[in-house]
């Protein structure tokens, strides 16, 4: 073993032996050295067994990820998210619930001009979905784009989308239990404290059954403003989730889409006094179509149905970009 | 060891110095993320270029300030013919068409914009303007004491005082001078300034200098330590802080032209469309050339800020985020309120205090500029007659985008202590940023 | 400072001085804990010289050894010492080194001849060396005739001898290489063996770890072995299994005829038990490996017996643990 090995470049290649040393164990690169080619041969009896189990039905499977993404947010052993992401939710939860202490704090004083400034109003409703500052320029975007930051990216890069692809489950069924996992993880904390606004209201001021069937329209309306906020948030930022690798990236890029096309937005409007530059904004024209459906002041000039053709657009554009992302995906580590 | 002439220490520093930016460089090179950012950086400038070029191709519709284009009587003879000629006019019997030989109605559009600001700018603190075109004061059949409605001894014109407190200029004007001005030509100028002073504000000083180095500085050194690729460069003679150093040189050699390419393109375009009786407005590269500097200052601190928050922890950027949205605070109370003190905990309040006084420089006539478009011939809010509010076109957007110099300093010192602070800053930055570095384990 | 523009002249030698009498690596008690997990315990080690091979399972503490050399890693005790210099503190005896990472990330963006000219010009090269060095390098790892392409498109063996020609480029006084040969297939195997013999014959120190004793073998007799952070041996591979000669070593003889070839094999008074795990096949026990190497081949001559194969299965570095550890394996 000791003395200089002679295999090198210059050996000639014998078949069987050089696969040995290939494919061999921890000593296959010397049983090339004094191994003859055997010349012996062996059949293998081959038995196949049909698998006859029986698969579960398709929504179960799906169900399982979905709850692998959402309950990853508070418990171990499911899908991981970051301590940073989990700390800002946290954040955010409590910081999107001001309006819901300030109600029952004035409810309790029992002051009602202090009540009417933060009780369940038009305004106030609006605000808790809609206001920029700070809820849509600090906390949801910054939700959106913690959530979205590795969803599919991280696994482009891992090569973790593997473990998806070698189940009985299709390209859509993984993308949209993301979708719809991303979704519900925003809709805990917006849609949420929005219910516990609500009640806390009905509750803390013992309200009748006229004012609930007077403000409940409103209500709804505003549930769905809410869920149209999460839904463009989410579609921008799974797509730029697919076509971009890396943790940071679709997070940065999703706030900067956020936040910069309306600068951009203010920008215009402040120099020429434009509003139409708001329709590039995923946030304006769902604000603009909020103020709309739920009759607080609009502040754009263009018509609503503007906006929402823009919403409606700018869905359908990341919907599709993430969807032939996703069918083209290479299940590898990119 | 034998040296040869001009081998000093430097040059070999030198050649690390550049073979690390130029890796940088060409890493960037190679991704298209890069491309995307900055494409989408240049797409954003081009949009409000596109507002600007269609304003400045925009003819702003011509209002009678004074009204005296309307034919309150309907005898087809305008207030101002009527009132030229005195007769009276309220009364549809009472018009220079009866006069002896009759004289034929003018065109409502003559006593549009017929009197335009004569206001010439002098440092003075008592200016002594305004010359009444159209004659509607110096021939009026008021009386000579209503003609000098100011007390300055000379009749129909106009007192400007500066009131260094507020910086601003009050308007002590006689009747009917320069009471319509040209909206057109006062509005193209100012919509002109505001596109300067606020694309590179907001654009360039906030929008680019803070997306771009989120994108491209966080993950310098960041990127590199988690894919291991850092293993490679720490392996050579060469200390941790010039790697943090040199990198943020390569990633300069990628922006600094990126900036300078977008601030040119700006200047040219705005030079040549901006108002004004010459081709092209060589007078404005100042205000640009302070845009470029603060924006190239800005770019620096953020990116030795941002790489040095990629350094410090894996989630570096969740610390970013809040910085980012501070500035974006900080930006805006720039424009409003630029003497506060919470600015001075800024980057970007540094970097607007030297736009700031590149347009003071540039443009000193700014406060009497914005008077004018706040006067608006009287009506505006400096007057009662309409009730104010009727400021000059363009008035707003110029008082949103323009700030006056906030340190209390000359515009010459306030850049120079700006520059310096921004230099600082990123000092200090590089510092600490390389100090923790040091002390990083790479696994 | 007047930058360098045209980079003319010579490139100019770090003004560190490394200690005369050091020895090239040096470690002192030197320990390493992640949080709760100890990667290394109190190693004492100094090495000049030579080829050594550092051998561990995975696990065992050898890249965190490498690491603590290369000042990636702050050593939690003791004191590690290259060429005389703290490295954690200093980068500068990185001049007189070479390093070979394990990390199988590389810069795929490069050419393999960008990649090691870049990295030749943080040693001080001008740019017209550092392409000099990088042809010379390339092509003595065997890669100039692809050298020109991204390292994006490489085979691992040719990543692997990238990164190696990327640390040889300063014609460094040590190379360490963790884990030169993991992943490669037999030609790029016998190639970077080659390469690294070839640095050990011109007189370089080489330290390069493996969990594979063969690979080990083909190149270095001089071997440390880790296991679980701690020291387990340090010197010649058969000298060290020697000194275990209370515990029989094991030789595999693969032949036509086991039987025959066992009679005769009996007849020598060193051997201690035979097995015969199929009808070719003939397993000795002894406890004097040397000297039934030696009389063997004479016992297969004369007797003609038709040999295909002889094994020592246990002289692998699992079985040298086991008895280092203490069990049988």
């Amino acid at each position: 073993m000791t003395e200089e090995s002679p295999i090198d470049v210059s050996t000639p290649v014998t078949g069987q032996g050089r696969m040995d040393a290939a494919w061999g164990s921890e000593t296959g690169d010397h049983a090339a050295v004094a191994q003859s080619v055997p010349q012996t041969g062996q059949v293998f009896e081959q038995v196949y067994v049909p698998w006859e189990g029986a698969l579960n039905p398709r929504w179960m499977r799906n169900w399982a990820i979905f709850r692998h993404h959402v309950l990853g947010i508070v418990r171990k052993g499911h899908r991981p998210w970051g301590v940073p992401t989990k700390l800002v939710l946290i954040f955010v939860l409590i910081a999107s619930m001001t309006d819901v202490a300030l109600t029952l704090l004035f409810a309790v004083i029992g002051e009602p001009s202090l009540y009417e400034l933060w009780g369940v109003g038009r305004n106030n409703l609006y605000a808790h979905i809609l206001g920029f500052f700070p809820r849509n320029m600090l906390f949801y975007p910054l939700v959106a784009a913690l959530l979205v930051g590795g969803v599919i990216s991280e696994d482009r890069s891992n090569g973790t989308s593997a473990l998806y692809f070698s189940r009985p489950i299709n390209r859509f069924d993984y993308v949209g239990m993301k979708y719809l996992a991303v979704a519900t993880i925003q809709s805990f904390i917006i849609i949420g404290t929005l219910f516990l606004y609500y009640f806390v209201d009905i509750l803390a001021m013992g309200r009748g059954w006229a004012w609930i069937l007077d403000t409940f329209p409103m209500f709804l309306t505003t549930v769905f403003c809410a869920a149209l906020l999460i839904i463009t948030y989410t579609s921008i930022g799974l797509a730029l989730s697919s076509v971009s690798r890396g943790k940071f990236f679709p997070g940065i890029a999703l706030l900067a889409v956020l936040l910069g096309t309306k600068t951009l937005a203010a920008i215009v409007e402040g120099l020429f006094e434009r509003s139409i530059l708001y329709l590039i904004s995923p946030y304006d024209s769902v604000a603009h179509v909020g103020q709309s459906l739920i009759g607080t002041n609009v502040i754009y000039e263009h018509p609503w149905i503007w906006s929402l053709a823009s919403v409606i657009t700018i869905n359908a554009i990341s919907l599709y970009v993430l969807s032939v992302r996703v069918s083209s995906m290479e299940v590898t580590r990119e | 060891m034998d040296k040869k002439r001009g081998e000093t220490i430097w040059t070999s520093l030198d050649r690390k110095a550049t073979a690390i930016a130029e890796f940088t460089m060409r890493q960037y090179r190679t991704r298209l993320s890069t491309w995307v950012v900055l494409g989408v950086g240049f797409l954003a400038i081009s949009v409000v270029l596109l507002f600007y070029i269609d304003a400045m191709n925009t003819e702003i519709e011509a209002i009678d300030n004074d009204g005296d284009s309307l034919d309150w009587d309907g005898d087809g003879y305008v207030n101002g013919q009527e009132y030229k000629y005195g007769t009276d006019l309220n009364d549809p019997a009472s018009h220079p068409g009866l006069f002896d030989p009759p004289i034929d109605p003018e065109p409502a559009s003559m006593y549009i914009n017929e009197d335009d600001y004569d206001w010439d700018y002098s440092d003075g603190s008592r200016l002594e303007v305004g010359i009444d075109d159209d004659g509607d004061c110096n021939n009026s059949s008021l009386p000579e004491s209503l003609k000098d409605d100011n007390n300055d001894g000379t009749p129909c014109n106009i007192v400007l005082e500066y009131d260094s407190l507020s910086g601003s200029y009050f308007v002590y004007a006689d009747p009917y001078v320069d009471e319509d001005p040209d909206e057109d030509r006062y509005g193209k100028e100012a919509q002109h300034r505001a596109f300067i002073l606020g694309v590179g504000k907001l654009g360039f000083v906030f929008l680019l200098s803070i997306f771009v180095p989120l994108f491209l500085a966080t993950g310098l050194i960041r990127d590199e330590m988690t894919s291991g690729t850092m293993q490679y460069m720490t392996a050579k003679p060469i200390a941790r802080g010039e790697i943090f150093l040199y990198r943020m040189l390569g990633y300069l050699a990628i922006v600094w032209p990126y900036l300078l390419v977008v601030c040119s393109l700006l200047a040219i375009v705005s030079g040549f469309m901006g108002p004004g009786d010459q081709i092209f407005r060589f007078k404005d590269l100042g205000v640009w050339f302070s845009i470029l500097i603060a924006a190239l200052l800005a770019t620096l601190v953020y990116g030795m800020l941002f790489a040095f928050l990629g350094v410090l922890w894996k989630y570096g950027i969740i610390l970013a985020l809040p910085i980012a949205a501070w500035e974006l605070g900080m930006a805006l109370l720039s424009m409003t309120v630029p003497e506060s003190t919470f600015l001075r905990m800024s980057i970007v309040g540094w970097s607007m205090s030297i736009i700031d006084s590149g347009a003071y420089l540039v443009w000193p006539d700014m406060a009497l500029f914005t008077q004018k478009g706040a006067w608006a011939g009287g009506t505006g809010d400096a007057s009662f007659f309409f009730g104010g509010g009727n400021e000059l076109p363009g008035y707003r957007a110029l008082e949103w985008a323009q700030s006056d110099l906030g340190l209390g300093l000359g515009p010459y010192a306030t850049t120079v202590l700006s520059v310096v602070v921004l230099f600082c800053q990123a000092v200090f930055f590089w510092f600490i940023g390389q100090l923790i570095f040091k002390s990083k384990e790479i696994v | 400072m007047i930058p360098d523009l045209a980079q003319e002249g010579k490139a100019q030698q770090q003004a560190w001085v490394p200690e005369a009498q050091a020895p090239v690596v040096m470690l002192n008690n030197v320990g390493k804990t992640y949080g709760r997990y100890q990667a290394l315990g109190g190693i004492s080690l100094a090495l000049s010289g030579g080829v050594t091979g550092i051998l561990g399972l995975n696990g065992a503490g050898k890249s965190t050894l490498f690491k603590l050399l290369m000042g990636k890693l702050q050593p939690t005790q003791g004191e590690v010492r290259l060429f005389g210099t703290n490295p954690w503190k200093n980068p500068a005896p990185y001049a007189r080194v070479g390093y070979v990472p394990e990390n199988e990330n590389m810069h795929d963006w490069m050419t393999a001849h960008e990649f090691v000219s870049t990295f030749a010009r943080l040693h001080g090269l001008t740019r017209d060396e550092a392409k000099k060095e990088a042809n010379r390098v390339l092509e003595f790892v065997g890669l100039s005739d692809v050298m020109h392409k991204k390292i994006g498109r490489y085979s691992k063996g040719m990543r692997q001898r990238a990164k190696i020609a990327h640390a040889l480029v300063n014609d460094p006084d040590l190379i360490i290489l963790d884990e030169p040969l993991q992943g490669c297939d037999p030609l790029a195997r016998t190639t970077i063996m080659n390469v690294i013999r070839e640095l050990g014959r011109m007189g370089r120190t080489v330290l390069l770890s493996s969990h594979i004793l063969s690979e080990i073998e083909r190149i270095t007799e001089q071997i440390v072995i880790l296991h679980q952070g701690r020291l387990l041996a340090i010197g010649n591979l058969h000298a060290i299994r020697e000194q275990l000669d209370n515990i029989p070593h094991t030789i595999e003889i693969e032949c036509k005829d086991a039987k025959a070839l066992a009679k005769d094999v009996l007849s020598l008074d060193m051997v201690h038990g035979l097995q015969f795990p199929s009808s070719s096949k003939l397993k000795v026990f002894t406890h004097h490996l040397g000297e039934f190497h030696k009389r063997l081949p004479k016992i297969i001559v004369d007797n003609e017996h038709d040999v295909m194969v002889i094994n020592n299965p246990d002289d692998d570095l699992q079985s040298i643990l086991g008895y280092l550890t203490g069990g049988f394996r």
